[in-house]
Order: structure tokens, then C-alpha cells, then sequence
């Protein structure tokens, strides 16, 4: 079973009349299986919180579908198993912070005699035992934070989305934040993270995926999208039918005491130069495949001219 | 049913944390108060005129006796100014009531969608169904509330000032009770199309229309002449039971129609 699943979805805003009609997620095909801790990455306005909002059914799709557990999003009863955990969190801020908690626990109807053992177990988690009676709108943004994460974890759902999670997090805070992931993980726990900090999601997840301009760019695990990345292959001569060739790809061709580096930067190019290689009969004495960060990845991916 | 009891009793909590709110209630109550006293004094002023009046006469016929046509002046007079009372001070109270109620009708679910503290709601397992009908339901008990309160305070009123309540008067609070629910529910519908300021302004504009069956607009939009019992209490009309019902149904059937309305709006409507 999959925890997440999407079908070419989209979503345009100010479709139908409207002229200036902006695409913000597109035909995206989405799968997040469960008991995985998948990263969403991408740039600011590549249709993250939007497809976010779409999994939640606060906002409808332009075309496709979406379904959590293999419901759909628009079942309230699949809410059941979720927990979530907004980007810019807005919390009711007249109760205090144990008050606030035993609110949204009703909600998910965790039953009255668990729940003040429930709210305590998570305020003792997330160190806001002292805060626990203080009103939410003196909360500062770290304690917002972390209260957000608590109501999202109160009825231990099955699968968590998570926006910008630490974005108001100090160090120690995103280090007991991490921490808390990897034993969701071990608990059998899906976790969705929408992030920018990406050291963050390396750190921690089993897949990522890479959105921009609403468009799924790559999807994998980490092994996956650096493997092959960039390769560089050492040749002792390159005859010059092979150079006019090279120089017509985009290639980064090096010679150094008489030795040649041909960086590809990509699995496609990559095959296209062996290939090169082997037509015109050249020895390749060393292949080095670089692995990447999810930096350069990201990077890498973002920055790609588009394919036509 | 119970996260529709959950809802509302949030949207109470959250209503009695607005201090616009507590503001436009007091100052409601407040000025209601003080109408009431002017009429009052203006009655004692009534009282001391027709003293004054009597014992000039007496003092010039040598008598000491209020003659029947006075005295029969005197009594409608007071009767005059006793339902002047009554009306005026249902009149402030149940205009004060519609703001209070355009206010928290019209900002009930457009507040949540603005600072966003509805994604929070609808991320649980709560539905848009549930979600509207809690926040209605909030509204309710704090306008059931302030006309319990009205009454209340009519009845304390009447009680240290010696009025003789009118019988209309009695009724007055339920049906302007009834009259804000309708003016509510056409407050929030429009509310999930337009802003609130917007909103409130349309819905009390157009439940000021003076419209009758079988004037079909009458159904749909909502019609407050006869929810208003100003000009009967001033001129001692009745009103019976019947007629009370008749309202009251006509009321529940167009809050029922308003809130299907809502709902459906509210079921398509983007949250962000």
C-alpha cells in the first residue's frame, strides 16, 4: 500500500476566465510508500505547498487525483491517520498550550481518558512542559513550532506531512527534531518533508523528489539520483574526429601531460561519450563516478536548461 | 455530532477572545441602558408636570382633587411613555443584536480561512460539513446569550422603574433572537464569497426589504418587518402565539436554505 499516491495531477490558479491563469503543479505522478521518509524539495514557488494543500483537499485539484492510503484526499475518515504540519503555522492563539493540544486531540478523537496522559507525553518530548500553561499567543516562533509539531503527532498518525518543519528551529531544536524523525522511522512511520534545508533532508530520508516549476524533475533515493551523476573518464589520446565529436555535446574535455578528462556531467551523456569512445577505438584508462551531495543534486537539477 | 459540539464550542472560546466583539456587546447593552433611563426620566418628568400641573389647579380651586379627565390624561400619558420605553429599548437592543451578529456571522469562517488556523482544523478528521455547521452552531449560543441578556435586563428594568410590561414585549426577545440567526446566516453565506465588512453591509441591507408572500423574493432573501415589534408594542397591537410560530418557522426555513447554501460554497471553496 502506498501512503501517498497522486495521478497527473494538476493545479492551475485562475483558471477559466481568467487570462492570467498560473500552472502550479503539473501532471504530477507522486508515490510515497509507507514507512519511508520522503524529502519534497524545490525552489520557492515550485508547487510544494500547493501539492501539499492538494494531498490535504484544502484546495482542489485542476486535473488528476490524489489519494492518501489509496483513498481519496476528499475521505475525512483518511484524516484519521494523518497529521500535519503547515509551513506558516497559525494555531488558535486563546487557549494555552496544554488546552490547545487537548482541543485538537478531541478533534482526531483520541478518547478523553488517554488524552491528558497523551498531551503531557508530547509536551514532555518537545520541552514545553513549563509552557504547557501558558497562552499560545505568547508562545515564541521556536515554542509555535514546536507545539505544531505536537498537535500533528498527538493521535501518532501513520503518515505525517510536514512543511518547512524547522524553519523557526534553533540548532539543538532541529537536532531533537531530526532525532524524533528517525524514531518515527523506526516505528513504522511514513514522514513527508517539504524543506529547503537540505542537509536536513539528507540526513534523514529514504527518497527525495525534485519540483520545479510545478514539473517533477528527478525522484529516488539519494544512491539513485548521484549514482552516475558525473563521470569523468581518463583517455591516453583523442584523435580529432572524436574531439569534433565531443565538441558538439555539451562535454568538458581536459588535457593535462598528454592525458584527457572527459567530464559528463549526466547519465545521458555519460552513455553518449562510451559510446564516442568505443566507435573511434579509444582506450579509456580510468572512469571516476563522483558522488554527489543532495546539494549538488538540487543544484544540478534546478539549474538544467530544459531537455526539448 | 460531537466534533460539530467541539467546533462550536471553540468558536464560543474564540468569540469571547475578541474584544471588538465584548466591545460592540457592551456598548450595545450599554446604550440600550441608556435609552432606557432617558425615556425614563423623560416619564418621571411627565409624573412631576402633571403634579405640578394639579397642584397649581388646586391651589387656585381651593380643592385638593385630581378631576377624572386629568386623571384619565395622566394615566395614558404614563401608559404613552411606558411603552415608549419598552419599544425604544427593544428597538436599540435588537439593533445592537444585528451588528453583534452581522459581526460574528460575517468573520466566523472568513477569519479562519485568513490567518490560516482552518488548515489546521480540516488536516483532522473533521469534515467542511462539521466545520460550518460548529461555527453556526458557536454563534448561536453567544447571540441566544445576548438576548437572554436583553431580556434580562428589560425585565430588571421594568421591575425597578414600575413599568407594566406591554404584552407584545414578551416576545420581543425570541424574535429578534430569530431575526439575527436569519440576518447570521445570510451574513456567512455571502461572507464565503466576499469580505465580511462587505458582507455584513449586503446581508442587512437586504433583510430590510419590506417583502410579503407571495413576492417570491421573500423566500430568499430575508424579509425583518415582522420580526419587528417596535410599532406594535408603540400602538398595543397583539400578537398571538400563531403568529409567533409562523415566524419562527419562517425563520428555520430560511436559515435552513442559507446554510445548504453556505455548505454548498463552502464544499468547493479553496482554503488558502
Amino acid at each position: 500500500m502506498t501512503a501517498i499516491r497522486t495521478e497527473n495531477l494538476s493545479k492551475t490558479y485562475g483558471h477559466g476566465w481568467n487570462r492570467d491563469a498560473t500552472p502550479a503543479v503539473r501532471m504530477l505522478n507522486l508515490e510515497v510508500k509507507e514507512g519511508e521518509i520522503f524529502g519534497f524539495l524545490g525552489p520557492n514557488g515550485a508547487g510544494k505547498t500547493t501539492t501539499i494543500h492538494l494531498l490535504l483537499n484544502l484546495i482542489r485539484p485542476t486535473s488528476g487525483a490524489a489519494y492518501l492510503f489509496d483513498r481519496p484526499v476528499a475521505e475525512t475518515e483518511v484524516h484519521r491517520r494523518l497529521g500535519y504540519l503547515p509551513e506558516s503555522i497559525s494555531l488558535h492563539d486563546y487557549y494555552r498550550g496544554k488546552g490547545l493540544l487537548d482541543f485538537y486531540a478531541a478533534l482526531c478523537g483520541v478518547s478523553p481518558d488517554v488524552r491528558p496522559a497523551r498531551v503531557a507525553e508530547l509536551l514532555k518530548l518537545l520541552n514545553l512542559e513549563d509552557a504547557a500553561g501558558k497562552v499560545v499567543s505568547k508562545y515564541s516562533k521556536g515554542m509555535v513550532q514546536r507545539i505544531g509539531f505536537a498537535q500533528a503527532m498527538l493521535h501518532d498518525p501513520d503518515l505525517l506531512i510536514l512543511d518547512e518543519p524547522t524553519a523557526s528551529l534553533d540548532p539543538v531544536g532541529r537536532k531533537e527534531f531530526r532525532d524524533i524523525l528517525l524514531e518515527l522511522k523506526r516505528r513504522g512511520k511514513t514522514v513527508f518533508i517539504s524543506s529547503h534545508i537540505l542537509s536536513e533532508v539528507e540526513s534523514v530520508c529514504d527518497r527525495v523528489a525534485i519540483l520545479q516549476n510545478g514539473e517533477l524533475k528527478r525522484v529516488g533515493t539519494l544512491q539513485e539520483l548521484s549514482a552516475g551523476r558525473s563521470t569523468r573518464f581518463m583517455v591516453k589520446s583523442l584523435p580529432a574526429p572524436l574531439m569534433d565529436a565531443l565538441a558538439t555535446i555539451a562535454v568538458q574535455v581536459t588535457l593535462v601531460q598528454g592525458q584527457a578528462t572527459i567530464s559528463c556531467p549526466d547519465e545521458a551523456l555519460r552513455q553518449t561519450v562510451e559510446q564516442l569512445l568505443r566507435q573511434h577505438g579509444v582506450e579509456i584508462v580510468r572512469t571516476e563516478t563522483e558522488t554527489q551531495s543532495l546539494e549538488e543534486i538540487f543544484f544540478a537539477t534546478i539549474t538544467a536548461p530544459p531537455r526539448l | 455530532m460531537k466534533t460539530i459540539f467541539l467546533i462550536a464550542t471553540d468558536s464560543i472560546r474564540a468569540l469571547l477572545h475578541q474584544r471588538l466583539l465584548l466591545g460592540l456587546m457592551l456598548a450595545s447593552l450599554a446604550l440600550t441602558i441608556f435609552f432606557s433611563i432617558t425615556m425614563s426620566s423623560a416619564r418621571k418628568n411627565i409624573t412631576k408636570s402633571f403634579t405640578d400641573d394639579q397642584m397649581a389647579t388646586n391651589s387656585f380651586m381651593g380643592t385638593n382633587q385630581m378631576s377624572e379627565v386629568d386623571r384619565r390624561k395622566f394615566r395614558e400619558s404614563m401608559e404613552n411613555a411606558s411603552t415608549t420605553i419598552q419599544a425604544m429599548f427593544y428597538q436599540v437592543a435588537s439593533f445592537g443584536g444585528s451588528i453583534v451578529a452581522l459581526f460574528i456571522f460575517s468573520t466566523a469562517v472568513a477569519s479562519e480561512i485568513r490567518k490560516g488556523t482552518i488548515r489546521l482544523t480540516l488536516s483532522k478528521p473533521v469534515s467542511r460539513t462539521q466545520f460550518l455547521l460548529g461555527k453556526y452552531l458557536g454563534g448561536v449560543v453567544v447571540m441566544a446569550a445576548f438576548a437572554l441578556l436583553a431580556s434580562l435586563a428589560i425585565l430588571l428594568f421594568a421591575q425597578t422603574q414600575n413599568l407594566e410590561l406591554s404584552p407584545v414585549i414578551k416576545w420581543a426577545p425570541w424574535l429578534m433572537f430569530c431575526r439575527q440567526l436569519m440576518l447570521g446566516s445570510l451574513a456567512m453565506l455571502l461572507s464565503l464569497f466576499m469580505h465580511p465588512i462587505i458582507a455584513s453591509v449586503l446581508a442587512f441591507v437586504a433583510g430590510n426589504g419590506f417583502y410579503s408572500p407571495p413576492n417570491p423574493l421573500y423566500f430568499v432573501l430575508p424579509s425583518y418587518k415582522d420580526f419587528n415589534v417596535f410599532f406594535q408594542v408603540l400602538q398595543g397591537s397583539l400578537l398571538n402565539l400563531k403568529d409567533v410560530a409562523c415566524l419562527s418557522l419562517y425563520a428555520a426555513d430560511f436559515v435552513a436554505i442559507m446554510l445548504l447554501f453556505a455548505l454548498w460554497r463552502f464544499r468547493t471553496k479553496e482554503l488558502v
